[in-house]
């Protein structure tokens, strides 16, 4: 099996404690399903500042894990020189176009600025590409499909074939990224990509109006009990979770508590 | 006091009694069984200490046997308290179109929310009222009318069963040709869920280019007139900007209908949705094998604490269960487990639908570590402990042994269905 | 017979000559470094009388066995050149001959009753042979010796006699003189000789000790990685060890002296915990990758669960995992007792930091949760993931002054470590807090621009990080005026002091015990005499004992307390390691048992009370430990917990003085 042409959409990412620039979780993740799919094969793809340090992260992954396809001594990354607060979307679309992948994997959302997720969307509308969300394993891929696991709640999978080319987004249930390494980051080959007149970044606009603040902290919703008494609402609020209302049963033998758990467990439909 | 009894005066008891609108004025109203009259004589209230006698005539029960009525034992959770105003709406001005995620075909709390941010936007204006569209892919969702929905739209056709992103799109599509809804609210989360909202997002920008009003919010968890609050990427933002015409928006974005029922009138497109060609193909779910799945994902776990002495036995338990393995800490500590299997604050928050406990008498740091489980169940010899209290069903007896019932019993069950599937 | 024998020696030294070569050219594929030939031979001899028998000499037996051999053979050959090759026959010389070859003999047969049960630690194969060729050699020798000083008559050798004699000498000058160039267990004296003449580290000897890299030291601070030059565009240079030629010439002579005496293989806590650690074993596969081969006639311990024969390598082949396995890399504690005891001062820990760089710089291969522990130090500049402004959290209550309020500067710039994020050592940081304060010292907090000392991501083989988190650190010092560093860190004490030297930054550190000696000398503290009978035990951390030498503050910290201090078996420069260094933690490798149970076991046979500790890791290792045993307690705690508060001393201690309001 020749090893598909992936491409991986990454951006910087923003440290949840020290709001260091840094990788991004999902794009890490991202890199990995792509290196551990590919191998060789993988070019990373990111539209932005070039002066970006936080990039070399990535390139860092390109080092060899037993086991796993070979990635070549030199990780690459292609870099559409863009300034910041502009819209990607067509830089990315018309290189993507022009880069002849079938495969775009890239994590959920972006960690910093917007975050709204919407950008592999966008440039699949555009490209008129298929979409798979949330993907947590590729399980196989050739030039025309790829068979992928896609991750659903509470640790669930759901497999589904897709027919190339596709974007695909990584969900923080897929394999965790290998190490980054500082030699192949310091080695790997950033090609910066003046963008062509006719591309034109466009400066996206209505973000200009937007006002950006410090994320506030959430109130935490109470449990809000109407009506009743000042008393009824007050044992509600207090109370701990939930607790009151459950059954207790006593002076049982193991027999008969086992008989009394498995039907409980069938009647919530948790055992089959 | 000639009597020599002191009897106190409950000042609170007294207002309650005056105040006819307090809540609880029916319970103190009853008049008591005893008073001290105002010359210093006790009285006794015949209705209360009396009883019907065998004869079918009422006695007064001088015995003291009877115990005097106090509060009544009705239950907190009054039927009173469930009642809601019926609200029907016959023209509305305009719609607010919700598309549920309804996972495992039911409304989540998520959903719920949702329903309560669409009502809120359909409400806003005393002047024109706006009508609350539910769009689902599924049949059965009941719920609805108590979650908001004035209208429903099901889209039960086998083509939008699993994963079908295309044909759903394409549905929602005809629906905002037919109705333009003023407003979409899909829900915006961690998972795939969100997935559907986001190409809707993109595919109605893409028919009215450049609009601002056509640039999706995700990640929206507020409301406010025009205005709706967005969390960035990263949690490190709050983006405040003009309400457009889809919202994506997060759990708890707003606070659920509580008080009102609605129609949810079934309703029906006048067109049919295009079919579009599947070019994703759902082959359903995958058996995930539950010792992989990762704790704070895992659906189904059992746990064990200080209590457990038979750790093969419970190993084998879980494994007959189908059930992902959690421990205390103290059995983590003890070395009975792994440091990535300990549940609770200390370790690893859980959102299992139904949780285990076994043998944990419930520390404070492991009850907040389950607090988002659906279904607790408490195995412990000590019925006092806050595990059993915490419980939906609590079992006092010996873990170990329950256990060892309970496996004993599904491999039973499963050499059965072997000797079953071989004949 | 003389004939014979003025054949036999030219030929053996030809032959053995041509074998020194081979193996010279083995050495010379590591990376070049230039040393000083001449000056190197001059100061060999001194160094090999005086550095390597003072470490030789803790084993008494071998010490003298070892002169009485090794001096026997050096006069025996010298003489038997001087007589057999060069003809200087007469009694005197055949006298000295024969002497020599008599004290060789009594040498030898010291070395044949060591064989007979040989310790464990010992490697067997050749070296079971070894005593036999030296008393062929020596007994051939001594035999004739005698004719020439006309002890026995010329002509009583008869052909048989002659043919034996020539036997026995030729098989020991086979051993003695070829096996010294070509391989065999004589090589340790030819290679031993250069690598005392060219170490790595020629501050270990006493002629150099106060030049040099770092001196006055006990040279124990890691080598800096070249990363910028190494890094050159279209180098095929990787960081680190990948391969045997890619250590220094210097370090493959040194791995090539090692004569298997298993010292280091005793001393190891790693070995001892039954993880798959052993450092003979260790350097004799850094010996099989240099000359190319498999580790099927290695004669000694395994690695615990490996079995030998199924592990090789060559120069230019990868050492991890065809060599080597990662787990063996993985479970050094970096606590130096191999090196410490190795009487052929081999490198150890610089071997196995050097091929960890390559598995976490190229390789990505770092454990997992040392992984983690090196992205969080990227991320957060500490390991734990802690928000690094969140470092003085733990003395809000104490309103430390931090040293950038202080421009005009302080006497001592407390340095708190990685401690700072963990309760427990936040109690030594406490106390230290309140014995400062009882005795007047000027001291200052870095506070929230501290960062990691970069320690574990260097010891974890990430030269990168550490260098980045050092430079930072300097950059932020050198915005201060502090007179010393004192830190109850070991780790930070070791790095700040002895490993920033090299990227600018020089600094006065002390450790903790090292205050708290100086306080009490000067009796700056007013300590109660502790309750008679009580008694502790103090566990020398590495990177204070082996690392830098100090032994003696604490134990007069101690002693000052009134308590009686107990040693435990392993203790002062042999002291046995916590678990917690280098990152063992960490990588946590598993093995039979913990290391720091074994050390707590140590404390429990002492009979103490308390186990004195001086450094967090040590408390956080040795506290882990299932009860019951000794109670852990760091110095700090147990002066703070001795110190009278007197009128005078009060004062200082309330201080900062709440606000009257006017």
């Amino acid at each position: 099996m020749t090893s598909p042409e992936v491409r991986v959409l990454v951006s910087s990412g923003r440290h949840p404690v020290s709001g260091r620039s840094g990788a991004a979780r999902e794009d890490a993740r991202a890199v990995e399903m792509a290196l551990a799919l590919a191998g060789e094969g993988v070019t990373l793809l990111h539209a932005g500042d070039p002066a970006d340090a936080s990039l070399r992260y990535y390139l860092g992954m390109f080092h060899e894990v037993p086991g796993l396809p070979s990635v070549g001594r030199v990780g690459r990354l292609d870099l559409l020189s863009m300034p910041a607060e502009s819209d990607a979307t067509s830089l990315l679309a018309e290189q993507l176009r022009h880069a002849g992948a079938s495969l775009v994997l890239t994590g959920m959302r972006s960690e910093i600025g917007e975050g709204s997720g919407l950008l592999p969307y966008l440039l699949a509308e555009r490209l008129g590409w298929n979409l798979v969300a949330g993907v947590a394993a590729i399980e196989h891929c050739d030039s025309e499909s790829a068979t992928i696991l896609q991750a659903l709640p509470q640790g669930q999978r759901r497999r589904l074939s897709v027919r190339l080319p596709c974007i695909a987004t990584v969900d923080r249930a897929a394999p965790a990224p290998r190490q980054s390494a500082h030699g192949p980051a310091r080695r790997g080959q950033i090609r910066v990509i003046e963008p062509q007149e006719s591309a034109g970044v466009a400066l996206d606009e209505p973000r200009g109006q937007w006002r950006f603040e410090p994320a506030r902290v959430r109130p935490k919703r109470l449990k809000v009990v109407k009506g009743g008494s000042a008393r009824e609402r007050m044992r509600a609020a207090a109370s701990t979770g939930g607790g009151g209302g459950g059954r207790v049963l006593s002076d049982l033998d193991p027999e008969a508590a086992a008989d009394e758990l498995i039907r409980y467990l069938e009647s919530e439909r948790v055992l089959q | 006091m000639s009597s020599g009894i002191i009897v106190r005066r409950d000042p609170r008891a007294e207002r309650i009694r005056r105040n006819r609108l307090h809540p609880r004025h029916h319970e103190f109203c009853q008049p008591a069984a005893r008073w001290m009259g105002p010359n210093g004589v006790m009285r006794r209230n015949p209705h209360t200490v009396a009883a019907i006698g065998p004869n079918g005539l009422r006695r007064l029960d001088r015995s003291g046997a009877t115990v005097t009525g106090g509060p009544s034992l009705r239950s907190v959770n009054d039927e009173s308290h469930e009642q809601r105003r019926q609200v029907t709406l016959e023209s509305p001005d305009f719609l607010v179109a919700v598309v549920p995620e309804c996972p495992e075909g039911r409304l989540s709390s998520h959903d719920r929310d949702l329903f309560g941010l669409a009502r809120q936007l359909a409400d806003r204006d005393p002047a024109s009222s706006g009508a609350v569209v539910a769009i689902t892919f599924d049949h059965n969702a009941p719920e609805l009318a108590d979650a908001g929905a004035d209208r429903w739209l099901a889209l039960d056709d086998d083509s939008y069963a699993g994963y079908s992103p295309e044909t759903r799109l394409t549905a929602l599509e005809t629906v905002a040709r037919s109705w333009s809804p003023r407003h979409w609210l899909l829900p915006d989360g961690p998972a795939v869920g969100s997935d559907l909202g986001r190409r809707l997002a993109v595919r109605l920008a893409g028919l009215q280019p450049g609009s601002e009003e056509a640039r999706a919010a995700a990640r929206v968890w507020q409301v406010d007139g025009d205005h709706c609050i967005c969390r960035g990427g990263g949690e490190h933002r709050d983006i405040h900007r003009p309400l457009p015409q889809v919202v994506l928006a997060l759990a708890e974005c707003a606070e659920p209908v509580s008080e009102t029922r609605h129609e949810a009138r079934p309703i029906t497109l006048d067109t049919a949705p295009v079919p579009s060609i599947r070019r994703v193909t759902d082959h359903g779910r995958v058996a995930v094998d539950p010792s992989c799945i990762a704790l704070d994902q895992a659906p189904f776990i059992l746990a064990g604490g200080r209590g457990i002495g038979d750790w093969p036995g419970f190993h084998e338990t879980a494994r007959l269960l189908g059930a992902a393995e959690g421990a205390s800490r103290v059995a983590v500590d003890d070395g009975y487990m792994p440091r990535a299997r300990q549940v609770g604050a200390t370790g690893t928050f859980v959102t299992a639908g139904c949780y285990i406990a076994v043998g944990i008498s419930g520390a404070v740091q492991h009850l907040q570590g389950i607090e988002h489980c659906q279904r607790v169940v408490a195995i412990n010899s000590d019925p006092g402990c806050d595990m059993v209290r915490r419980a939906d069903l609590a079992l006092i007896g010996n873990g170990d042994a329950i256990l060892a019932a309970v496996a004993a019993r599904l491999e039973a069950r499963q050499h059965e269905e072997y000797r079953h599937d071989v004949a | 017979m003389d004939q014979l024998l003025s054949v036999l020696i030219p030929a053996a030294l030809i032959v053995g000559a041509l074998g020194a070569w081979r193996r010279v050219r083995l050495w010379r594929q590591g990376r070049p470094a230039a040393v000083n030939l001449l000056q190197g031979m001059l100061r060999m001899p001194r160094r090999y009388l005086v550095d390597l028998h003072h470490v030789v000499a803790r084993d008494r037996y071998i010490a003298h066995t070892h002169v009485a051999t090794a001096g026997g053979f050096v006069a025996a050959m010298a003489l038997a050149i001087v007589v057999h090759v060069l003809g200087v026959e007469n009694v005197v010389m055949a006298g000295l001959l024969g002497l020599a070859g008599l004290t060789m003999l009594v040498g030898t047969l010291f070395v044949a009753r060591r064989r007979l049960e040989p310790p464990a630690r010992l490697s067997k194969g050749a070296w079971q042979r070894l005593p036999k060729s030296l008393m062929a050699f020596s007994l051939g020798m001594l035999l004739v010796s005698l004719p020439l000083g006309g002890l026995v008559p010329e002509g009583a050798a008869s052909v048989l006699t002659t043919l034996v004699l020539g036997v026995l000498v030729g098989w020991g000058l086979l051993e003695l003189v070829v096996g010294m160039g070509w391989g065999g267990p004589m090589k340790h004296a030819f290679a031993g000789a250069a690598h005392l003449a060219f170490h790595r580290r020629p501050e270990r000897f006493s002629d150099v000790s106060g030049e040099g890299r770092h001196p006055g030291s006990r040279s124990t601070a890691l080598l800096p990685l070249d990363l910028d030059s190494e890094q050159a565009p279209g180098s095929e240079q990787s960081m680190g060890v990948a391969r045997p030629d890619e250590f220094g010439w210097q370090q493959l002579l040194g791995f090539d002296a090692c004569v298997q005496c298993g010292r280091c293989e005793a001393a190891c806590p790693a070995h001892a915990a039954g993880q798959p650690l052993n450092p003979k074993k260790l350097i004799q596969d850094m010996v099989i990758g240099m000359a190319g081969g498999s580790d099927a006639h290695y004669a000694g311990t395994p690695y615990t669960g490996q079995t030998t024969g199924e592990h090789g390598g060559a120069p230019g082949e990868r050492i991890v995992p065809q060599l080597v396995e990662p787990e063996t890399l993985w479970s050094c504690t970096t606590c130096r007792a191999c090196v410490e005891e190795c009487p052929m001062m081999i490198e150890h820990v610089d071997a196995i930091v050097d091929m960890r760089r390559f598995l976490t710089l190229e390789d990505g291969a770092t454990p997992e949760k040392g992984a983690v522990a090196l992205d969080n130090l990227i991320a957060t500049d500490n390991p734990g993931g802690f928000d690094n402004a969140s470092r003085l959290d733990w003395a809000a209550d104490l309103e430390l002054p931090r040293i950038r309020e202080r421009p005009e500067g302080v006497d001592v710039l407390l340095w708190l470590g990685d401690g700072a994020f963990d309760m427990r050592n936040q109690r030594t940081l406490r106390s230290l807090v309140t014995v400062m304060r009882a005795a007047g010292v000027d001291f200052a907090v870095v506070g929230e621009e501290e960062r990691d000392s970069g320690d574990l991501a260097r010891r974890l083989g990430d030269e990168a990080t550490f260098q980045q988190l050092a430079r930072q650190n300097i950059a932020t010092l050198s915005q201060y005026r502090f007179a010393r560093i004192v830190t109850c860190d070991p780790h930070s004490f070791h790095v700040l002091g002895r490993e920033y030297p090299d990227f600018g930054g020089h600094y006065r550190v002390l450790h903790h015990s090292g205050l708290l000696a100086e306080l009490i000398d000067e009796q700056r503290l007013q300590l109660a005499p502790a309750a008679s009978g009580s008694s502790l035990t103090w566990h020398d951390p590495c990177y204070l004992g082996r690392y830098n030498g100090e032994f003696e503050a604490p134990r007069r910290v101690l002693r000052a307390l009134g308590m009686e201090v107990r040693e435990m078996a392993r203790s002062g420069h042999r002291s046995r390691c916590c678990g917690g260094g280098g990152g063992a933690a960490l990588t946590d490798v598993p093995g039979k048992q913990r290391i720091s149970d074994m050390r707590m076991g140590d404390a429990r046979d002492t009979g103490a009370e308390v186990v004195a500790v001086g450094c967090p890791q040590c408390t956080a290792m040795l506290e882990g430990v299932v009860e019951p045993g000794p109670q852990v307690l760091d110095l700090a705690e147990l002066v703070a917990r001795a110190l009278v508060v007197s009128e005078h001393n009060s004062s200082t201690l309330r201080e900062p003085q709440e606000e009257v309001p006017a």
